[in-house]
This record gives structure tokens, sequence and C-alpha cells, in this order.
């Protein structure tokens, strides 16, 4: 009988230890949970209750306003006359004023992945057909077709997405894109003789 | 004459012949083609992958491609050749936007182009692209506790083969022993035992309690799952592109679906990072895991063009770092004022495949990192962080000798009311 009870002991012992993993999928519990957890709605939490309860909200702006010290909204609509109209439209920023670091910034952030730090079209995502990526950014420092992309086209094609980029206007606001388009019109006019002179330079 | 007009006639089929040859079979420059590939159609064309444009593998048995001279018309223009062209005007309606036209690539050119995408449309088998280990776990956690169990048993045995051994000897030598009483009821053993138990007990319980709450390695599955270590380590991908909040807000923000979707519209397979396990050694389909992405964004990958953001379903994340109700945390103050990196707190999440929470996110652990942590007070005309320019007298300090640095305990980092209010 002592031997039998041994045994199991040990056998439940060695069971339990084995089972034990070391990965936690469980939060655990709090001391005070009305402390804890937040009676006001938080971000991201559930509104499924306010539908049900017939209260009226809105995750998104009122249509046609305008956020505090945000710039005036785009005018065209995102089909090829809007795209063809967009060459028009100027750069609404003080081009000598723009924060060039902070622009910069944005772009190594959202574009570079892509596009590359040099804007050569040859990002990590693609790093010379490599990458992820199926199709290869384009270069917007070199490509003829690019450097003389209108400011407006660029801004077209930032808020929409063009081919298989796609729209960044909820990641950047109206004045953060037309900074990074300062910035790349920036390394454009610069560096567009040295990349050439590069791209000869390995052709040959 | 005759002969000579024979000649002549012969030698002119001849440069004919080798004329007509020269595009199939020497100019064809495999090399070559691959620069003008890559230079002017991989922004739209994949070889393999339907991308803005058509996969182009195969494409000289698809309508007339196969004469290039065909092929070289579409490119030099493409508007005016589907003008009287139903095929290719069938292609612009499937993939919404009309091919630019290249005016400047000639026939030479177009071979050039044919035999790269001939070549590369030969799956090369690659040679077992780094093949991955299921994660090893805490085998050898369970090696060490069945040896010490097996030790302590061991152990146990020969104590009791000691002390009967021992009976035996005083039975031979005639000496009487008392009768033994069992370990268990001995006074001292019960004693001892009763100290550990309530020593260890008094541990665990304390350690329990202070643990309560905290959510240190808490690890959830996910909806979807999605490797950091893939994104943000092997790709390179800012922390900020996805949880661009961190930057102007309380909160780091989980991207929404659109956010996935600028890369996964073209990114349809996983195929060339490491194998993918999850943390019970399971393997992880990375393409299936992109396809649940795909139910969520509504994005059917065989018809790209009919995909409608707006009818794109959340995809509803576990939350890993909870902060009680009574404490604030402002992601944008550490981030952007404070120039703190994100693996200062979320550990390396760059080498994580699924997310865990690294810090316990008590108080004693904020406090501490209050107490320790230096604020880049460095400023001037050129840059640096003017956030803390308000602190006049810190500056004149550093500036007069007094000081050599502030710490964030200095600036009010230990305050109750800066984070419980």
């Amino acid at each position: 009988m002592k031997r039998i009870s041994i045994f199991f002991g040990v056998l439940t012992t060695a069971v339990v230890l084995i089972g034990c993993s070391n990965v936690r999928r469980d939060p655990g519990t709090v001391y005070m949970p009305d402390m804890s957890y937040s009676r006001a709605y938080e971000t991201y939490a559930s509104t499924e209750a306010l539908t049900q309860a017939g209260v009226n909200y809105t995750a998104t702006p009122v249509s046609g306003t305008i956020a505090r010290g945000e710039m005036a909204a785009y005018p065209y609509k995102n089909d090829s006359a809007g795209y063809a109209m967009s060459a028009s439209v100027k750069n609404p920023l003080d081009v000598a004023a723009v924060d060039l670091k902070e622009a910069e910034r944005l772009y190594l952030v959202n574009c570079g992945i892509c596009h590359g730090k040099k804007l050569d079209g040859n990002g990590p995502l693609w790093n010379d057909g490599n990458g992820p990526y199926p199709s290869k950014p384009i270069a917007l420092v070199g490509d003829a077709k690019y450097e003389a992309m209108a400011e407006g086209t660029m801004f077209h094609s930032l808020t929409y997405g063009k081919n298989a980029m796609g729209s960044y206007a909820s990641q950047l606001s109206t004045k953060q894109r037309w900074m990074v388009i300062t910035y790349v019109k920036s390394k454009q006019g610069a560096k567009a003789a040295a990349a050439a002179a590069d791209s000869t330079a390995k052709s040959m | 004459m005759n002969l000579q007009h024979v000649l002549l006639r012969r030698f002119s089929i001849l440069l004919i012949l080798l004329f007509s040859c020269s595009h199939s079979m020497f100019a064809q420059d495999i090399a070559a083609g691959k620069a003008l590939f890559m230079g002017k159609c991989a922004s739209c064309h994949n070889v393999l992958k339907d991308g803005t444009g058509p996969a182009l593998k195969g494409l000289e048995e698809r309508h007339k491609w196969a004469d290039h001279k065909e092929l070289q018309a579409w490119i030099n223009n493409p508007a005016a050749y589907m003008a009287k062209d139903p095929y290719t005007q069938g292609l612009k309606a499937k993939y919404g936007s009309m091919m630019t036209g290249f005016a400047e690539i000639t026939l030479a050119d177009v071979d050039n182009i044919v035999a790269y995408i001939n070549d590369a449309a030969i799956v090369k088998v690659a040679p077992a692209a780094a093949s991955g280990q299921a994660p090893e776990g805490d085998q050898n956690a369970v090696l060490f506790g069945i040896i010490s169990l097996v030790l302590g048993v061991i152990a146990l045995i020969l104590m009791q083969v000691n002390s009967n051994l021992k009976r035996m000897s005083d039975e031979a030598d005639g000496l009487k022993t008392p009768a033994p009483i069992p370990f268990y009821r001995r006074k001292s053993n019960i004693a001892l035992m009763s100290i550990a138990f309530f020593v260890f007990g008094g541990f665990m319980v304390a350690k329990g309690a202070i643990g309560m709450g905290r959510q240190k390695d808490y690890q959830p599955e996910q909806p979807i799952y999605y490797s950091h270590k893939v994104h943000a380590g092997i790709n390179q991908i800012n922390c900020l592109y996805c949880h661009g909040n961190a930057w102007e807000s309380k909160h780091a923000a989980i991207p929404s679906t659109n956010v996935c979707m600028n890369c996964h519209k073209a990114i349809s397979t996983y195929e060339k990072g490491p194998k993918l396990f999850d943390e019970e050694g399971k393997e992880i389909n990375g393409t299936a895991e992109i396809a649940k992405l795909y139910k969520y964004a509504g994005f059917d990958p065989s018809n790209p063009n009919q995909w409608d953001p707006s009818k794109a379903k959340p995809i509803e994340w576990v939350k890993i770092h909870n902060l009680p109700d009574h404490v604030y945390f402002n992601h944008a103050q550490h981030v952007r004022a404070g120039n703190v990196q994100c693996q200062s707190c979320h550990g390396e999440i760059t080498a994580m495949d699924e997310v865990k929470q690294v810090a316990d996110l008590s108080m004693g652990w904020c406090i501490n990192c209050h107490r320790e942590t230096k604020v880049n007070f460095n400023y001037d005309s050129t840059g640096g962080n003017k956030f803390y320019s308000l602190y006049e007298k810190f500056h004149n300090d550093i500036r007069n000798g007094k000081m050599d640095s502030v710490k964030v305990k200095d600036i009010g980092g230990l305050e109750c009311q800066k984070c419980h209010y």
C-alpha cells in the first residue's frame, strides 16, 4: 500500500513537472479590478455595447471637417481626371522653412523601407530582388520620369496610392505628406547629376 | 557570269540567314535584359507573380507576343496598339491601369528582356533556405528535475538501508535498541520540516502576492501569427511605420488593416524568410497567416483591383502590455521627448516571433529607470533636444560645472502626481 502511494506520488510530480510550460498565455488576475480597468471607454475598446444601447458613436471624423491645425483638404478625387489635374497643385509649404530633418525622419520611417535610404528604389523590402517585395520600388533619385514628376502628382499618389503603393493618408497628415515631398524634391535636384554619373559608371 | 551570279546569290542567302538568326542566337543577352527589366519593367511586373501588371512568365505563349515585333509595338506605344487590339484592352480592364509606354525600347532590347524573363521563369531550386530548427524549450529543466528526483529517492533508500544495517549489527552485538521511530514521527524532523514549510510557503505567498496584477512574460496567442522578428528584424521595418502614434500620442497604437495592406497587397506569400514556429514548437505556415489577413481586409488576391478598403474588418489583437487604470503613461513623452528606444522597455522585439512582455511594468521598475536615466539636455542652435530648454537653472548649473548631468528624478520623475492623478 505504502509502495503504491509513493509510486503514485512520484508519478504525479513527474507529470506536473513535464506538463508545466513556461509560456504564459494567461494575463492573471488583479487585486482591485475597479481601479485597474477603466470605466471610461479606452482606445480600441469595443463600442458594440454603445451601438446596442442606441448611443450614436462615430469612429471617423464627420466628412468634410478639418482638424484644428490641419491643412485644407486636397481637392481632387482618386480617378484619372484627378491624377491629371494633380500636376497643377503647388506645394503649399514654405519650402525654405520646412524642417528637413523631421522630413527626412518621416521619409525614412514611412518610405525608406521600399524606396531606400538613398531614394534609389532599393530599400530593405526589395534588396536587389532578394527581399519579399515582388516588384521593384521606383527610384526617386536618378530616374528622369520621377525627377520630372510634379509635386502635386506625387501628393496625389501619396494620398490615394498608386499601382503597388498604398495610400499613406492614414499614416501621414497633409502637412507631413508635403514635408516628405519637399524632402524628396530637395534630394532630386542636388543628387540627380551624381546619381546619373554613378549609374553610367556602373553600366560601363 | 553564271558562276558569279550563283555565288552572289548563295552569299546573299547566307547573309540573310545570318542576319535573321542573329536575334534568336547571338544577340540575346540575359544580363542586358535583366538590367533593362529592372530599370523599366520591374516596378509593375514580376516574372512569376501578378502585380500592377500581369506576371510575365511564359508571355511568348500568350497573344501574339511570340512575334517580338508585335511586343515592341505594344511596349513602344501602348495606347496606339490597344486602340485596335481587344486582347490588350482586356488587360487594361483586368489590371485597372494603362501600361506606361517606353518608346526607346528597340527590337534587340525586347529580345534581351524576353530572354531574361524566360531565364528567370525557370524556378531555381534553392539549396534548402535556412533550415530552421524547432525551439529547444525547457528540455534541460525537465531533465534536471528528473535527475534530482531520482537522486532524492536513492538517498532515501540508502538512509533506510543504513538504519536497517545498524539495527542488524546492534542485534548481532546483543545490544537492545528501542523500537525504531519512523523519521516522520521524530520531533526534530517535524520541527525542521515545519520551519522549512513556513519559510518556503511564506516566500511563495509573498512572491505570488507581489506578482498579482503584473503580467511579466505574458505572451498571448494572437488572431494572426504576426512575427515581429520577420517584419522589424529581417525586413527592417521601422517600429514607427506601424506604431507611428508612439511619436505623437499616449498610445503606441495598433496599425489598422490598411497599413498591413500597404505591403501585403503585393506580398501574398511567405517564402524567403526562415521557418516559423510558435512557442509550442508547432510550425507555422506564413502564407496561410497572410491569407488570414486578406480575410480581415476583404481582399481577394486573384482580383486585387476590386479591393475596397472601407469594407475591411478590424483584427482583434490581444493587448499584451496592460497598465492599471490608475497609472498614466505616455508613449510620446518617452519616445519623442525622452529619446527612449522602444527596446528599452519592450525588449529585443526584433528577435521575437510571438511578442512577450519583458518588463514587469511595476512601479519599482518605472521609478528605478527614472532614478538612473540621464535626460538628454544638450541643445544648441544647430539642434539637440530642445524639449527641456525651459529648465534654465539646470542649464546654468551644468554650464557652471555644478552638475554634470540631469536625471529624470531631478525634473519631477519621482513625483506621485506625474503618473497618478
